[in-house]
């Protein structure tokens, strides 16, 4: 018994926690929305898709410096997450949930159709390589290092957006009663609007860090959609805080499950824990 | 009513125009993973064959009719794609078809529907193994002829280059969990204990699985001398990144094909990581010692890289550009002739007459096997017996053959030199 508590099986631990830092990103966004706007937007993966094409193309194409290039890209998804509630949301803001799902679902197919027609299904890549951070016999990645960092300064800065000023504020009563705001003088399209542009910087955020670690490929949202999905459910829809324990929670049993069994009962695990707290707690490990 | 003629005459004669056609359904993926791990070229290549066979007059006088159909990377799309080619455009042959798991579920269909089946690039044992079938033929080599080969490989420089016997290799093998990584894997299992290699770790995973940092370190933990991988893309470069981000040492890697082939894309990733790296596949055929091929095959070849070029570009053509190719070609240009003029035309039945009857020796095609299928009551039956792998290992780039030793072309560098970023 003792040899299993090695070395490996801390890298293990440890892999786990960045994995949890990259997956928390990519939960903040969707969860962002789904907590003002009462909205699964279902096409979140490829928000960041396009995110990581345009800092493709913006760095190596045309020879951008890599952090204006994601700088640019954060805002292109940003204003990508806007165009997304203004043309597809809004007009379904009153229907029902599931033609809410079907209509980003359909955005979905939408924008990878687009994007192996306008990008070609080449996979791509920055070229682009972090050195590892060793410690001892352990070695981790610095991309992840620097996604999870990410994360935790995407939560903090959003809890302190949210809670210390007046745009913040106002979501946030928005997300609690929609029909008492506009009475009080604050705009719901307004805010339903920037909170898509929030989403979808946090998406930008998202795939200026999956960029450094995956190739781009227009089926890339496939292998993060559903999971990202996933932790959101687990840990509350809309409830940012859930979602990010949510993620943590999931990667070590990815990360330590796959350690001590095949990989692939890392997710077998990850999943059989996800249904079993759907019995438990159906709105989610910190959903109301 | 000489009008009337005129008219019966032109609409006969259009009829007879319209029949001199042979509608073949190509199945490929240009959409989705599997179109960059190797789908998209050996499209590319089938399409090079089949012109090639037009300019020329077609088949016998035969125009071919290429449907090339998209399957996304996706097995319920290829089998949708396989039914709306049988049923709506009633084509006379299906063919193509990059990913086993899309062609394990769908010979089980064509057999039921009797309608020709001939596989280009899916190489899964499982696809014919005890199935037992008539219609579906593939000049391809098969998964378990992938997995001895690597093993053969490493136990023949054993002593030589690892200055190690066999039974102390340390051996890892990791795939991609479908019947192409298990196939190739089960191949790898089997012929590496029978040279009584030490096999440390034996894994699948998924290959869309997004993190497999726990299965690296594992091997870390494993400490394998050599690591066999099958996969597609992009779960390689996940690996391959990750692997190197966590410090993996090995002396050598070796891939089965698809991603691994694909070394162009690889050295846009990996830049020199990928150096003294492995790939067994058929041959591609450019790479092959003319001097070894029938009469005419070379320039055939050599067809093939302009046209492919033309498409594409320069670079290194990787063998899936070969397998679409080839396989067509030997369709089209030995078993669709003989099923006209010996067995009355292109139905299922002719078809099945026409490949049974194949008999080209080695080296008679672009990518140096042979064709003859083994017969029904086989184990393999419609499965090309003929067929074989090759060890190809990169270096800056360029493919070189290193195994078997009757078509090598140059020494293989084992294990990784130093300095080499996997290297111990």
């Amino acid at each position: 018994m003792s040899d299993i508590f090695d070395v490996y099986l801390l890298e293990a631990v440890l892999n786990g926690l960045l994995l949890g830092g990259l997956l928390a990103l990519l939960s903040l966004g969707l969860n962002l929305v789904f907590g003002v706007i009462d909205v699964v937007w279902i096409c979140y993966a490829e928000l960041i898709m396009c995110g990581m094409y345009a800092v493709y193309y913006l760095h190596v194409q045309y020879h951008w410096p890599l952090v204006l290039a994601m700088l640019a890209a954060i805002g292109v998804v940003a204003f990508l997450g806007w165009l997304l509630h203004q043309l597809v949301i809004r007009p379904v803001l009153n229907a029902e949930p599931i033609n809410q799902l079907l209509v980003t679902g359909g955005v979905l197919f939408f924008l990878q159709a687009a994007a192996t027609l306008a990008f070609g299904i080449e996979f791509k890549n920055l070229g682009v390589t972090l050195p590892s951070v060793r410690l001892g016999e352990m070695s981790f990645s610095a991309a992840r290092l620097v996604a999870f960092g990410a994360a935790l300064g995407g939560v903090i800065a959003l809890w302190i957006f949210l809670s210390k000023t007046y745009l913040g504020t106002a979501i946030r009563a928005i997300s609690q009663d929609r029909a008492i705001m506009p009475l009080m003088g604050v705009d719901p399209g307004r805010i339903f609007a920037l909170t898509s542009a929030l989403g979808g910087a946090l998406a930008g955020l998202a795939a200026c860090l999956l960029v450094l670690q995956y190739d781009i490929h227009p089926a890339i949202g496939l292998s993060f959609g559903p999971i990202t999905f996933l932790i959101c459910v687990l840990g509350g829809l809309g409830n940012m805080l859930g979602g990010f324990v949510a993620a943590f929670i999931f990667a070590q049993f990815i990360a330590v499950g796959g350690f001590f069994f095949a990989v692939e009962w890392g997710y077998v695990i990850a999943f059989i824990f996800f249904i079993a707290v759907m019995f438990w707690r159906p709105r989610g490990i910190l959903g109301k | 009513m000489r009008l009337f003629a005129a008219a019966l005459c032109a609409f006969a004669l259009a009829a007879q125009a319209q029949q001199k056609e042979i509608k073949i359904g190509f199945i490929y993926d240009v959409s989705g993973p599997f179109a960059g791990g190797g789908s998209e070229p050996a499209q590319i290549g089938t399409k090079a064959a089949i012109d090639m066979f037009n300019e020329k007059g077609g088949v016998m006088g035969y125009k071919i009719n290429a449907i090339f159909t998209d399957a996304q990377s996706k097995v319920d799309v290829a089998i949708n794609e396989m039914t709306r080619l049988v049923d709506q455009e009633k084509v006379d042959i299906v063919a193509g078809v990059y990913s086993s798991a899309q062609c394990v579920p769908m010979v089980q269909q064509t057999e039921s529907r009797k309608k020709f089946l001939w596989l280009n690039v899916c190489i899964a044992t499982a696809v014919f193994k005890d199935r037992k079938l008539n219609y579906v033929f593939r000049p391809q080599a098969h998964s378990d002829q992938f997995g001895a080969w690597s093993c053969d490989y490493i136990n023949y420089y054993a002593k030589s280059k690892f200055h190690s016997e066999p039974k102390n290799l340390r051996v890892a093998i990791i795939h991609e969990d479908g019947p192409y990584g298990v196939g190739v894997a089960a191949g790898n299992e089997s012929q590496c204990k029978k040279h009584g290699m030490n096999i440390v770790l034996k894994e699948g995973y998924s290959a869309s699985a997004p993190d497999l940092s726990s299965l690296v370190t594992k091997l870390k933990r494993a400490r394998p001398d050599v690591l066999l991988h099958t996969g597609y893309n992009p779960d390689i470069t996940l690996f391959l990144r990750q692997a190197k981000e966590q410090g993996l040492r090995v002396k050598a890697i070796i891939g089965h094909g698809a991603g691994h082939s694909q070394i162009d894309k690889l050295r846009q990733t990996f830049g020199e990581d990928v150096n003294y790296f492995h790939s067994i596949d058929p041959a591609a055929g450019q790479l092959l010692d003319p001097k070894t091929l029938k009469p005419g095959i070379w320039d055939l070849t050599q067809e093939m890289v302009k046209r492919y070029q033309a498409v594409k570009g320069p670079g290194e053509l990787p063998p899936h550009v070969s397998m679409g190719f080839n396989n067509t070609w030997i369709l089209l240009n030995d078993v669709l002739p003989r099923a006209i003029k010996q067995y009355g035309g292109f139905d299922s039945e002719a078809l099945r007459k026409a490949a049974l009857d194949t008999d080209i020796p080695v080296g008679g095609t672009l990518q140096g096997y042979g064709v003859k299928f083994y017969p029904p009551g086989h184990q393999l039956s419609g499965q090309n017996e003929r067929a074989f792998p090759v060890v190809m290992q990169y270096v800056n780039g360029r493919a070189r053959i290193v195994w078997p030793r009757e078509v090598q072309t140059t020494d293989p560098v084992l294990p990784f030199p130093k300095g080499h970023s996997f290297a111990p």
